[in-house]
Parts: C-alpha cells; sequence; structure tokens
C-alpha cells in the first residue's frame, strides 16, 4: 500500500493536469470499447467493410463484381 | 450505395505517381546506406578514415532515408490515393500536394547534404538541425491540411478506417515533432533543446516510440486496412474489430515511452507504466494483425500466385511477431538483459523490414498497377523481389537475436570473485559473425528493392510505350 500512497496536497498544477487528461483518455477509451462492443452497432460498423472494394464497383460482400 | 457507383470520379494521381516513383528509388538508397553501415559494424576499416563515411554519420542518414524518404513517401502516395478513392474525391488542393511532394523531397536533400557533414542535434530518429524542423513542420502540416480537408470534402458518408489511421498520425506526428524539436538556436547549424537530464531523456523518447506508434504503425495500417482487402478483393473481416483496433492505439501508444528508459533516473514507476501498457497494446495490435489475416479467409488460394497478396500477408506475421516481442522485451527483467543489445536492433527490423517495408512493397506494386493502368512487367521478378526479401529478412533478425542475446549474457557473466568474465572488447569480437550474417541479410534485402525499381521502370515503359507519351491512364 505504501507503494500506492499520494502525497495529495504536493500535487501540482501540471500534476493535476496530468490525472485529468490519464482519466479522460481511460474513460474515452471505455466509452469506444462500449460502442464498437454494443451489438446494437455491429451491422451499422461491419456493413463498412467492404467499402475499399466500392470505388471500382466491386460491391458485394463476397468479394464477386455486381 | 455510395457515389463512387454513381459516377466515375477523377482523381488528382498524378502527384501520387511522383510519390510511388520517389518511393520505390528512396527503397532502394536507404536501404543501400544500411547495408554499407551493416558491413562497416563487422569490417571497421570500411570506414576509410574519412569522418564523412564514419558510421556515426551515415547510420542516421541511413535512418532517415528508410523512415522519413521511402517510409514517407509510401505513405503520403497512400494516404493521398486511399483518401481519394474511399471518399470518392479529388484532392482539396492538388497544388498544396505538389508543395509537399517537392517540400519533402527538398528535406531529404538537406538531410544527405548534413547529415555527412555532421550537422545533428544529435536526437535519435530526430537528428535534422533546427531550420529543417521548421521545414518539416511546414511541409507535414501541408499534407495534414489536404489530407483532413480531402476527407471533409468526401462524397461518402462514412469515413474509411485507413484514413482515421492516416489523421491520427498527421495529428499526433505534428505534435510529437513540434514538441520533441523544441530548441534554442545559437547559429544557423547550431541549438539547443529547450528540456535538459532526464526530462530531455524523457521526451526523447516519447517522440521516438510514438514515431513508431503513430507513423511506423499507425500510418502502415492504413495501408494494410485499403490494400489487404482490396488485394484479396474481401471485404475486412471485422470491420469493428478495426475501429476497435485503431482507437485503442490512439489512447494506448502514448504510454509506452519511458519502456526505452528502464533502470535510468526515470522515476521506477514510469517504466513500469510503460512496459504494462506496453504488454497491454499486444491485445489490439494482435486483434488487428489477425483481422488482417482473417480477411484472406476464403482467398488463401491466391497466395499461390498472387505475389502481391504475399507481401501483405507476410507483414501482417511480421507485425504480429513484432507487437509481441516489443511488449516482452518491455518488462524489466527481460530488458535488463535486452537492452543496449543487439536485440533491440533485430526487434527493430523485424518490425521495419518484415512489416513496414512488406506492407508498403505490396502497396506500391498495387498501386503500380492502377496507377499506371497496367499489369506488372514481370510477376516472377515480383515474386523473386519477395523471396529475396523474405529471406534477407529473417537472416538479418535471427542474426541480431541471437547476437543480442549473447551480448546480453556475457556483459553480465560474473565469475567466483564478483568481476566480469568477458571484456567489452571480447563481447564485440564474439558479434562479428552475427555482423556479417546481418550485413548479407541487409544486402539481400537490398537486391529485393533493386529488382523492384527494375521491374517498375520497365513497367512505366510499358505503359507508355503501350499509350503513348502523353496519354492519360484510363482508371487514375
Amino acid at each position: 500500500m505504501e507503494y500506492l500512497h499520494t502525497d495529495w496536497e504536493a500535487m501540482s498544477r501540471n500534476d493535476w493536469i496530468g490525472v485529468a487528461l490519464t482519466v479522460l483518455a481511460f474513460v474515452a477509451m471505455v466509452a469506444a470499447y462500449v460502442l464498437v462492443f454494443n451489438p446494437k452497432n455491429k451491422e451499422a460498423f461491419n456493413s463498412q467493410g467492404d467499402m475499399a472494394l466500392r470505388d471500382e464497383g466491386e460491391h458485394n460482400n463476397f468479394g464477386g463484381k455486381k | 450505395m455510395e457515389a463512387t457507383q454513381a459516377a466515375p470520379v477523377k482523381y488528382d494521381m498524378d502527384v501520387v505517381r511522383w510519390f510511388t516513383i520517389a518511393a520505390v528509388i528512396y527503397g532502394v538508397v536507404g536501404t543501400l546506406i544500411g547495408v554499407i553501415v551493416a558491413f562497416q559494424l563487422a569490417f571497421p576499416v570500411l570506414n576509410f578514415d574519412s569522418p564523412y563515411l564514419s558510421f556515426g554519420r551515415l547510420r542516421p542518414l541511413h535512418t532517415n532515408a528508410v523512415i522519413f524518404a521511402f517510409g514517407g513517401c509510401t505513405l503520403m502516395a497512400t494516404g493521398f490515393y486511399i483518401v481519394q478513392r474511399t471518399g470518392a474525391t479529388r484532392l482539396w488542393s492538388n497544388g498544396l500536394a505538389w508543395f509537399t511532394f517537392w517540400g519533402w523531397n527538398l528535406i531529404i536533400v538537406l538531410a544527405v547534404i548534413t547529415l555527412p557533414l555532421g550537422l545533428t542535434q544529435g536526437k535519435e530518429y530526430a537528428e535534422l538541425i533546427w531550420p529543417i524542423d521548421l521545414l518539416i513542420a511546414v511541409v507535414w502540416l501541408s499534407f495534414g491540411l489536404n489530407h483532413i480537408m480531402t476527407t471533409a470534402i468526401r462524397k461518402t458518408s462514412h469515413i474509411y478506417v485507413s484514413n482515421w489511421f492516416t489523421m491520427g498520425m498527421i495529428v499526433m506526428i505534428t505534435y510529437l515533432h513540434v514538441v520533441n524539436s523544441l530548441a534554442l538556436p545559437v547559429s544557423l547549424t547550431e541549438s539547443f533543446s529547450v528540456f535538459s537530464g532526464v526530462q530531455d531523456a524523457m521526451i526523447q523518447w516519447w517522440w521516438g516510440h510514438n514515431a513508431v506508434g503513430f507513423y511506423l504503425t499507425g500510418g502502415f495500417l492504413g495501408i494494410m486496412y485499403y490494400f489487404v482487402p482490396k488485394q484479396a478483393q474481401r471485404p475486412v473481416y471485422s470491420y469493428r474489430l478495426s475501429v476497435l483496433h485503431f482507437w485503442t492505439l490512439t489512447f494506448g501508444y502514448v504510454w509506452l515511452g519511458a519502456h526505452h528508459l528502464q533502470y535510468t533516473a526515470l522515476p521506477d514507476w514510469t517504466g513500469s507504466l510503460g512496459a504494462a501498457v506496453s504488454l497491454a497494446m499486444i491485445i489490439p495490435s494482435w486483434g488487428g494483425a489477425m483481422n488482417g489475416m482473417m480477411t484472406l479467409s476464403g482467398a488463401w488460394d491466391k497466395l499461390r500466385t498472387d505475389y502481391v497478396l504475399r507481401f501483405l500477408a507476410t507483414s501482417l506475421a511480421f507485425y504480429a511477431m513484432s507487437t509481441f516481442d516489443g511488449p516482452v522485451m518491455s518488462i524489466k527483467t527481460v530488458n535488463a538483459l535486452s537492452h543496449y543489445t543487439d536485440w533491440t536492433v533485430g526487434h527493430v527490423h523485424a518490425g521495419a523490414l518484415g512489416w513496414m517495408a512488406m506492407v508498403s512493397f505490396g502497396a506500391l506494386y498495387h498501386m503500380v498497377k492502377k496507377l499506371w493502368n497496367t499489369e506488372m512487367y514481370s510477376d516472377s521478378l515480383v515474386n523473386l523481389h519477395f523471396w529475396v526479401a523474405l529471406v534477407g529478412t529473417v537472416i538479418y533478425v535471427v542474426a541480431l537475436w541471437v547476437s543480442g542475446i549473447m551480448q546480453g549474457l556475457m556483459w553480465r557473466d560474473y565469475d567466483e570473485y564478483g568481476t566480469l568474465t568477458y571484456s567489452f572488447v571480447e563481447s564485440v569480437s564474439a558479434m562479428h559473425p552475427y555482423y556479417v550474417m546481418r550485413a548479407v541479410g541487409g544486402a539481400l534485402f537490398n537486391l529485393g528493392t533493386v529488382i523492384m525499381l527494375y521491374n517498375v521502370v520497365m513497367t512505366i515503359r510499358q505503359a507508355s510505350a503501350t499509350r503513348g507519351v502523353n496519354a492519360v491512364p484510363a482508371k487514375a
């Protein structure tokens, strides 16, 4: 526990900015996981998987040309 | 249905063609300088007692040439190519793209002049002197502005994941380059970093590892997510995994730099944090590599005949390998053995040759065929390039893995009296056969780039002869 002890009184402004950014990044990362793994969004995401194939008209999901 | 099906779009591909040709040429030059410095390590007489040709000056020229000349031109060629095709729109500014092309090449020329003259800031992968640093910032921002604005004016509703990776790279490299290069100039060629001591070291490796993370990994993942599906003619196996891949790398990579500074004056916890996040990065990295591999599902048979696809598939194997190797090396107990040894150099080249260069070759071959609307002059030479590059990479990496581990073990070996068993010179001497092997592996890899250059030149000549010099390619 001593290893995890933090002297909050000694925290500088830069330390607090760092803490805020760290927490923000963590929350944003959790949000990204929730968004991507939400089953409701699966179809919406995966429907873009063939986007690279569309620019020459190869639009079907099995790689063949329409 | 996207706008791309509605009507043919005319793209600005001339600048992409020039970036493509430049990348192929710089691939030859950059790896050739690498071969020279590799032989210099094995046979120091090859320094020729000339300061201009010494290892210390040519080594940064090699790293700058392969990373920024070959890698940079590949990233800009593919970046402009992908953003137009997936957005069904022309570049926001073709003129600005040409400014980027000539500006980037001017930077490369200035690097070729200044580095052999010994003009350097001494910061790894950021050696160039401060006036060139300013030029890099301006030219890089011109690339970034054009890419982002082209994305903004796209005709499609969705922004394809490759463009996210490229824009992530643009934003982060701008930030990293500017902060790491902050310096007080005292003359046209000399300056002092505004950071000092351990802060300077931390900033240096914050830049150093994120150049790997956002430029050599993120940027080239953008290439992978476009060209693997394209060449395999298969949709991305899991598009949502690719989205997660992007965001986890973007959030995670910025923490890793401190693992370069284990057992230094840097506070202990920063190294531990760097190592912990490095290990966590295995998950998205392997997820992405598997995603790329699984995209080939149902198309594996193409690997027998499609040599371009071989480059792309092999690059994914090396991506997975080096993103496992790196985190393991960041663990303190492993780092105690591996740091400062050739294991690090082997790890870097597994990524640089096996991942970055292989995926680049695959993308460049694909683009050459599309941009000049032709088939390759010789598919056999593409196949030969693949095998020469693969064998060269394996020889190089294995030699340095073995020599690195041997170095680490020799340096830490004590006798019964508690004194070192080997002198440093003995460890250097023991490395000689491995350094020769490394040079041979590098020479093979360089030979592959020469084969590619010849094949690309002949392909362009063939296409020009077919159409007439001034004809405009149909598809581009």
